[in-house]
């Protein structure tokens, strides 16, 4: 198609807002065409499209010096055209990289540390105490839930000890009233997703493989990313993490023997063939 | 031909494209209070109530409800009055009401090492880790638990032991709730085992390395 039929048929096409038309006049009158018309044509050149004008028709062609309305790259860019591919295959994988590293597992659900209702440390509890895990998430061998403790388990001790203490007032107003305490669950896994406490103690999955070291922590953060996969790592080889069942609540333990050598050991032993199905965990 | 400004520009494009990696790199190493972010928030967070849920409908908003009072879930009916309250013919028992088994026993001894050994220690000499720091604070309203190897208490049967354990006594709370029926009876046969250690007598030992120890 040549220049000149397509200038042409700018040239001809009507303003697309009806400048010249007056509503007022009796009669129905025709809008401007499109190039008389003063707003539609600053319209168009802003949108870098030439209106030919007749008296340079004749300059208009192909071959000669470009308008100067119309862009043109400059003459280095010759330089690195022939290493745009290069850019244009970066820039996809820069996306995916940034989109895998923000959205990984490890970045959203690692280190979920919410603010608890009563400053409880497991440093001063679990850790200088020794107090075994099992004294408070009593429920841990036998139900699927590791259940926070009731007020009153806190009130076992915490009735004759440090009585006075601002810091335990909402767990003597949750003794008095019978509302519970309102703790703020870290380690949520989604709905969809079922696990269950008793299976893994009992066959020796050490609570800190899941936990992390929770005798170091005054408030609890949630250390692993408990994302699918790294669920099925330990299903796919649990040699990597499994311990004597009488040592399941020791924080920091270090087997005498290499890991690997103790896990396949109890593995046989113990005969412990994680299930790799879907609707183990999703049922 | 390329021009000067090419060069620093391009650097600089790249240092910024750093930028992002370098923030979510901050957010990996930094703990947050924030919750989570969830994609599918209705398949993250479905309208049930697993345990320990809230739940509003319910004055103390607890999903599971506690039971009704005056009444016995179907096949938890404590009949035994041996096994369920320690006595048999409205004394405390002087036997168990099971058969004391090696198995039993080391049952027993994970148990106290879980539930006991905070307050009574190792050999049950009252001297357990939260009593001494109880003690520490000197607050004067610690009653630091008594020794098991008082008179006292080794005459005491042990059906009132299993029933201090699941009713508490003076100071000491009820751990009926936190101990099974069965874990209580091992932790008693387990007191019974540290009382005998702690006075034993060298015909105790066996004969044939009676000799070692002389």
């Amino acid at each position: 198609m040549g220049a000149e039929t397509r200038n042409l048929s700018l040239r001809l096409s009507l303003c697309p807002y009806w400048h010249g038309w007056d509503p007022t006049a009796g009669e129905p009158q025709s809008p401007l065409i499109a190039e008389d018309c003063g707003l539609h044509r600053r319209y168009l050149r802003w949108r870098r499209v030439r209106i030919a004008r007749p008296d340079r028709d004749s300059l208009n062609s192909m071959n000669e010096r470009p308008h100067k309305e119309q862009f043109r790259f400059p003459r280095w860019t010759n330089t690195i055209r022939p290493h745009l591919g290069l850019g244009l295959t970066v820039a996809p994988l820069y996306l995916i990289a940034l989109i895998y590293y923000a959205f990984n597992p490890t970045t959203t659900m690692s280190g979920y540390q919410p603010p608890q209702p009563v400053e409880y440390s497991h440093t001063l509890h679990a850790g200088e105490l020794g107090i075994d895990c099992r004294y408070c998430h009593f429920t841990v061998e036998n139900a699927a839930t590791a259940a926070i403790p009731p007020t009153e388990v806190c009130m076992n001790c915490h009735a004759s000890i440090l009585t006075e203490s601002t810091k335990l007032l909402p767990v003597r107003e949750s003794h008095n009233s019978g509302m519970p305490i309102k703790w703020v669950r870290v380690h949520d896994l989604p709905d969809f997703v079922y696990f269950n406490h008793s299976a893994h103690v009992t066959r020796g999955i050490g609570c800190e493989s899941c936990h992390g070291r929770i005798d170091h922590m005054d408030q609890v953060a949630q250390e692993q990313r408990l994302s699918m996969r790294w669920c099925l790592d330990c299903h796919r080889e649990p040699e990597n993490h499994l311990r004597p069942v009488d040592v399941v609540t020791t924080m920091g333990y270090a087997p005498a023997e290499d890991q690997i050598a103790l896990g396949s050991r109890l593995r046989l032993e113990n005969q412990i063939n994680p299930s790799l199905d879907c609707s183990t965990c999703h049922r | 031909m390329i021009p000067r400004w090419f060069l620093p520009v391009g650097i600089i494009t790249l240092c910024l494209a750093l930028v992002p990696f370098a923030i979510v790199a901050k957010i990996r190493s930094t703990k947050s209070t924030e919750t989570r972010p969830q994609i599918i928030f209705d398949m993250d967070q479905q309208p049930k109530f697993k345990a320990q849920a809230v739940n509003g409908l319910f004055a103390d908003g607890r999903a599971m409800r506690p039971r009704v009072p005056g009444t016995i879930p179907r096949g938890e009916l404590q009949e035994d009055d041996h096994l369920y309250r320690g006595k048999t013919g409205g004394e405390w028992a002087t036997d168990f009401p099971m058969e004391v088994t090696s198995r039993m026993m080391q049952r027993g001894r994970e148990r106290y090492d879980i539930f006991c050994l905070p307050c009574h220690g190792y050999t049950g000499d009252g001297n357990g880790i939260v009593s001494q720091r109880a003690e520490s604070l000197r607050e004067g309203i610690w009653i630091p638990p008594l020794s098991y190897h008082s008179d006292v208490i080794r005459s005491k049967p042990v059906g009132n032991l299993f029933n201090t354990i699941s009713n508490g006594i003076r100071s000491m709370p009820a751990y009926g709730t936190q101990i099974g029926t069965e874990d209580r009876w091992a932790i008693v046969a387990y007191i019974r085992a540290l009382q005998r250690s702690q006075n034993a007598t060298i015909d105790d030992v066996p004969a044939a390395k009676q000799s070692k120890l002389r």
